[in-house]
């Protein structure tokens, strides 16, 4: 950052000096100043080259070290602000403040470096031609304003047309949007072309406004294209003058012609203000991020137990609603408990506590006796783990996305694993086996969710939180996986949210959410007799649902 | 990415846009001779300021002679006017090229997304919108930029070149040498320059994709406790980029130094063997005028060419060549043929010459599978293994399974967009590759995600039937339940707002859209799933009786107890039968359902299908 701040201000001062010492450089060709000026010239044109090259290295190196810190720690930042972060910043937001914003901010400085150094030359030429002539100083000084006035005239001009061909591109985009959505519809009826036509219908609208921008930037370089040279014949008129008369050498004459036009320079600090406008909002967007406080874990060891869970007095709210109403539960260590309720009950709050995905507004979620805030982030994690429905998968390979974790755990672990969660035999087919790489291989909802189990088991924790496997595998694979559940994990604590009766029947324990509440706590066929309990697993009736899925009809929009 | 293969896509890639940019060209000759020329009156400046520089200093100044002087740099203000107007008419030109070129693009992308989003079993392709705004106009703004700059290259070289030789043809020797060099250093650095900005592009894209999948799947991430193991996943790509970053800032300094070797070195020669040009015969003003052409003459333009070929270019060639990709892929999906254009075939789906209206002659059942095999690719386990299965006219069939089982493959399969591997898919005695394109009149999709697009009620419910009577719509409305929202909409002439209405409210327009269709099999591949239990009932039992077939891939369990007949998809497996016959034979439905005896008896009292139709009857439907 130094050196580009360094090499940026030499090449400002050298460019300004350039025109002066070439200027002389002319004048000793014809005896009119020492001959040494020549080499003077020569070895400012050499440095300035020099320079330059120096100057796009410092600055390249530059941005790339500050671009990839900026990345990097906002990334890292990000994963620790806890799960509940994406629904501040969706996965493509971030993306575009991690990838976009962040070179910005990442190019800042140098930008603002540029800008200054930019002013350099402009003022220096303007110094010179004073030092040269001072009428020269004036003539420029009288057209440098209008100059100003035209560009400013232009940047407003052209801001509303890019406005308005924004505007037309975004409703084209919005209707892109909407056919790619309902593209099964498009492609099932045969409408492509029909449907291509209709979402390009304000092309030409668009075509027109982008030839108001080419028209507005034509029309500026034409007053600029006129302005700029009839300046640097003004000066060259007047520097003729000074010759005639013996004020001033050849060599002058050309170093005001050229410092005539480095002065008009001073107009480039417009655009450069309009980008270090766009940086600032960059570095904002990126800081926006960093700024949120990240969740702390204690330092709490392992407590000796076999993986008893308890919620003591724990409240969730989401505004004004109560999802979890101080629920006071033990899910005892060891057996299979399956969570029960229809959707919206809180089931997955609940789930989500019981491993510290979330924490509760109030109260306390225990392991064995310990309060999970207090254990350390790894121990945390090598005594609870998850597989969810719809895992979300990691790593370059088959293997490395089942080997995924806190800890690494060895091929032959792997292996096991997957076969545990039977995910072998597909795993197997694939032309690399479990060195396939994991973006090249097509995965059905049923073979994610058997690696997502995988994972789980590779790392064999002390606690075990599933997701109804069952909803998305078929029998045979749900038989296997249920019997691995309760044998070879037999003695850790499995606790499995339930959707369907055969997985409710299988625990040793059942506990039915209500409404935010524990309704009861007691195996299966004990709640069986209950007819509100059957009625959680009933098809949906003629008879409106209280709650469930009117709920979603509303808010799915 | 090997070093072979990127030579061989950034080949092909760049052969793919510059045909793209030639076939842009050729469309505009006008437009295109119209810039040449204008390019020419631009370099009128270029080719005539030293000359009438070394005038006015040479005949007027130095002379004494100031209403010379003034004279000749009246010309040369002159030569500036021309020169000005002249680049305003370039730009204009410029647009006139250009703009043409995006609309090309645009349409090529929305054509490619819809295709690409279209194929099932994969993600749509969200990234269409995306390309549409980003990468057209990048391709728009580079292309104007590359032009420009090689064409104002161009002219102000050959200026510079024709001034010099009439001010001093010995100072040609000192320039273009030097150019020359610079021009081949930097042609010797563009290939890996390109390469490096590629990289540098793709590293980015791949930063964002994988930074995007940590945000999408933070809560794994945490629960894994792996959040250092899913940001070094994609430090690598942050990484990838800052290493292109840098390696192509060593390549910019490279084509600094030779724009510096191009556009100055001619400048401190034509110094260093100043006397020597004197002794030619050179003034003060004829070295004046050739110092002017090369530092407002070739340097600026060797430098922007340089600059724009080096990133601009190759954005263009990275933009183009991702459009590109992208249609070309779709192309392959679709090379059946334009499906609008209505063909008369015969029972046995054979093509014959004629048009205007549809006619085709229906053979047999409304569905007829004989089997059928389908996998998404050779190694994985198929997802519809051997199944048979047929479905008369009047038939309302609902296809029930956990999901993943193969619903909506065998939904895509009936409708004709995926190929089987084997087996036979009969629509009306029609193969269902060939009844597709026939748009809707054999068989009408309606899928989960209801295609809604902004337009009046009408055009949406007679998408698939654009001949269709007010009336039929009207019945329609009425029986599928729409009435009380087209109501509220304002009619059948209201536009609609798609974003204004609820997924379950966009669901009824889609499937009175798909009861006015001609269709004599409707699937409804989970089309009901946002809709209430009664709306999803009264909606069903209306296809039910409607003429022709229907098919519901059953997103609550409840559509089975209306269905006729019920086929029960699982892991590659099929059953087939009426709704108490599955409840004796199979466990899996009987789960399904929740029926379910372990340790209690079967509930009593449910809802039969029989009952439910009484029910329903005495509802009014």
């Amino acid at each position: 950052m130094i050196a580009a701040g360094f090499t940026v201000v030499v090449l400002a001062v050298l460019d300004t000096a350039l025109p002066a010492v070439l200027g002389r450089a002319v004048d000793s060709i014809f005896g009119n100043a020492p001959a040494a000026w020549v080499f003077a010239a020569a070895g400012m044109v050499a440095g300035l080259a020099a320079m330059d090259a120096a100057d796009d290295l410092a600055v390249g190196f530059a941005t790339a070290r500050s671009t990839a810190w900026l990345r990097r720690e906002l990334l890292r930042h990000f994963v620790r602000l806890g799960v509940s972060a994406p629904e501040r910043y969706p996965p493509g937001d971030l993306a575009s403040r991690m990838v976009g914003n962040a070179t910005q901010a990442g190019r800042a400085a140098v930008d603002i470096v540029r800008a200054v150094a930019n002013l350099l030359p402009a003022l220096g030429a303007i110094v010179a031609l004073g030092l040269i002539d001072p009428w020269l100083c004036l003539v420029v000084g009288a057209g440098m304003p209008l100059l100003v006035v035209l560009l400013r005239a232009f940047v407003r001009d052209a801001s509303g047309l890019a406005a308005r061909y924004l505007e037309v591109q975004g409703a084209i985009a919005a209707r892109l949007a909407g056919a790619i959505a309902g593209a099964r519809t498009i492609a099932a009826s045969g409408t492509i072309h029909r449907e291509t036509d209709r979402v390009l219908a304000e092309l030409p609208q668009l075509h027109h406004e982008g030839l108001g921008l080419w028209r507005a930037q034509a029309r500026i370089m034409t007053q600029q294209g006129l302005l700029v040279p009839l300046l640097e014949v003004a000066v060259l008129a007047l520097a003729g003058v000074e010759l005639a008369r013996g004020h001033i050498t050849p060599g002058a004459l050309l170093a005001a012609a050229q410092y005539a036009i480095l002065a008009t320079s001073l107009t480039s600090v417009l655009p450069s203000l309009t980008r270090l406008v766009r940086a600032r909002a960059g570095a904002a967007r990126a800081w926006e991020v960093m700024r949120e406080p990240t969740v702390a874990h204690g330092a709490g060891a392992a407590p000796r137990g076999d993986g008893r869970i308890e919620f003591r007095g724990v409240t969730v709210r989401a505004g004004d609603r109560a999802l979890l109403d101080h629920v006071d539960l033990v899910i005892p260590g060891g057996a299979l408990t399956a969570i029960v309720g229809r959707s919206g009950s809180g089931k997955s709050v609940l789930t989500g506590l019981a491993g510290r995905l979330a924490d509760p507004d109030e109260g306390q979620v225990l392991l064995d006796g310990t309060a999970l805030r207090e254990l350390g982030h790894d121990t945390l994690r090598e005594l609870i783990g998850y597989a969810f429905e719809r895992p979300a998968l990691f790593g370059d390979t088959i293997g490395d996305a089942i080997a995924f974790g806190v800890s690494t755990p060895s091929p032959g672990a792997v292996a096991q694993a997957a076969r545990r969660a039977d995910a072998d035999g597909f795993v197997e087919r694939l032309p690399q086996g479990c060195a396939n790489p994991l973006a090249a291989t097509p995965l059905s909802g049923g073979e994610a969710q058997r690696l997502g189990l995988a994972r789980a088991f590779a790392h064999p924790a002390r606690v075990l939180i599933l997701d109804d496997v069952a909803a998305s595998l078929d029998t045979v694979t749900d038989f296997r996986i249920t019997s691995v559940l309760t044998t070879a994990l037999a003695g850790r604590t499995r606790i499995v949210v339930a959707h369907r009766v055969s997985t409710a029947s299988r625990a040793d324990m059942v506990v039915w959410l209500h409404e935010g509440r524990v309704r009861a706590v007691a195996p299966h066929p004990e709640l069986w007799r209950d007819a509100g309990y059957r009625a959680i697993f009933e098809p949906a009736r003629l008879a409106p649902h209280p709650n469930g899925h009117r709920r979603g009809a509303r808010t799915a929009a | 990415m090997t070093r072979a293969t990127s030579f061989a896509t950034r080949r092909g890639r760049a052969a793919a846009a510059l045909r793209l940019l030639g076939g842009a060209l050729r469309n505009r000759r006008r437009d295109v001779v119209a810039l040449a020329v204008w390019s020419l009156v631009q370099a009128i400046p270029a080719f005539l300021s030293g000359r009438l520089i070394e005038l006015a200093v040479d005949r007027g100044f130095l002379q004494h002679q100031l209403l010379v002087g003034f004279g000749w740099l009246a010309l040369l203000a002159a030569s500036f006017v021309a020169g000005g107007i002249a680049a305003g008419r370039v730009f204009r030109s410029l647009g006139n090229v250009i703009e043409p070129m995006r609309d090309q693009l645009a349409r090529v992308v929305v054509e490619g997304s819809i295709r690409r989003s279209a194929r099932l079993g994969l993600p749509v392709d969200r990234a269409g919108v995306a390309r549409l705004t980003e990468q057209v106009e990048i391709a728009r703004e580079a292309g104007a930029s590359v032009l420009q700059v090689t064409q104002g290259f161009i002219v102000a070289t050959i200026g510079a070149v024709i001034g010099l030789l009439s001010l001093i043809p010995a100072a040609l020797v000192l320039v273009v040498p030097p150019v020359v060099v610079g021009l081949a250093v930097f042609a010797a650095a563009l290939p890996r320059m390109a390469d490096r900005q590629l990289e540098s592009i793709l590293a980015d894209e791949r930063a964002a994709e994988g930074t995007a999948a940590v945000a999408a799947g933070l809560r794994d991430v945490v629960a894994a406790g792996a959040e250092d193991r899913a940001t070094s996943l994609v430090e690598r790509h942050i990484d990838a980029q800052a290493v292109a970053t840098r390696q192509l800032a060593r390549l910019t300094a490279v084509r600094t130094l030779a724009v510096a070797a191009g556009g100055l070195l001619p400048v401190i020669l034509i110094l260093l063997f100043g006397s020597w040009l004197r002794s030619y015969g050179a003034t003060t003003g004829a070295i004046l005028g050739a110092l002017t052409y090369v530092l407002q003459g070739v340097e600026p333009a060797l430098e922007r060419l340089v600059r724009n070929l080096g990133s601009g270019g190759v954005w263009l060639v990275s933009a183009l060549a991702r459009v590109l990709e992208a249609s070309a892929e779709s192309e392959l999906d679709s090379a059946e043929g334009t499906p609008e254009r209505p063909v008369d075939l015969d029972a046995g789906g054979k093509r014959r010459a004629g048009s205007g209206r549809v006619r085709v002659r229906r053979r047999g059942s409304a569905l007829a599978i004989h089997n059928l095999t389908f996998a998404y690719s050779a190694t994985a386990a198929p997802v519809i293994h051997g199944l048979e299965l047929t479905v008369d006219r009047g038939d309302h069939l609902a296809i029930v399974g956990p999901s993943g089982a193969g619903k909506s493959t065998l939904a895509g399969l009936i409708a004709g967009l995926l190929h089987p591997q084997a087996g036979s898919v009969q629509i009306g005695g029609v193969d269902a590759m060939a009844a597709r394109h026939h748009g809707s009149v054999l068989r009408a999709l309606i899928p989960q995600e209801a295609y809604v697009f902004p337009g009046t009620v009408l055009e949406n419910v007679t998408y698939l039937d654009a001949g269709a009577p007010r009336a039929a719509v009207d019945h329609a409305i009425a029986v599928i339940g729409a009435a009380p929202l087209v109501e509220r909409l304002g009619g059948c002439d209201a536009m609609i707002d798609p974003a204004a209405l609820s997924a379950g409210e966009r669901q009824l327009i889609t499937l009175v859209r798909a009861y006015v269709s001609k269709a004599q099999l409707v699937i409804l591949d989970e089309a009901t799933c946002h809709l209430d239990p009664d709306a999803e009932a009264r909606a069903e039992l209306a296809f039910s009786h409607r003429s022709g077939a229907v098919i519901v891939i059953a997103h609550r369990i409840s559509s089975a107890l209306r269905a006729r007949r019920v086929l029960l998809l699982d892991g590659g497996a099929a059953w087939a039968g009426t709704h108490d016959e599955l409840l004796q034979a199979s466990p899996l439905y009987r789960d399904l359902v929740g029926h379910w005896s372990g340790g209690a008896k079967t509930p009593r009292g449910r809802a039969t299908p029989a009952a439910l139709r009484r029910a329903l009857s005495m509802l009014g439907l």
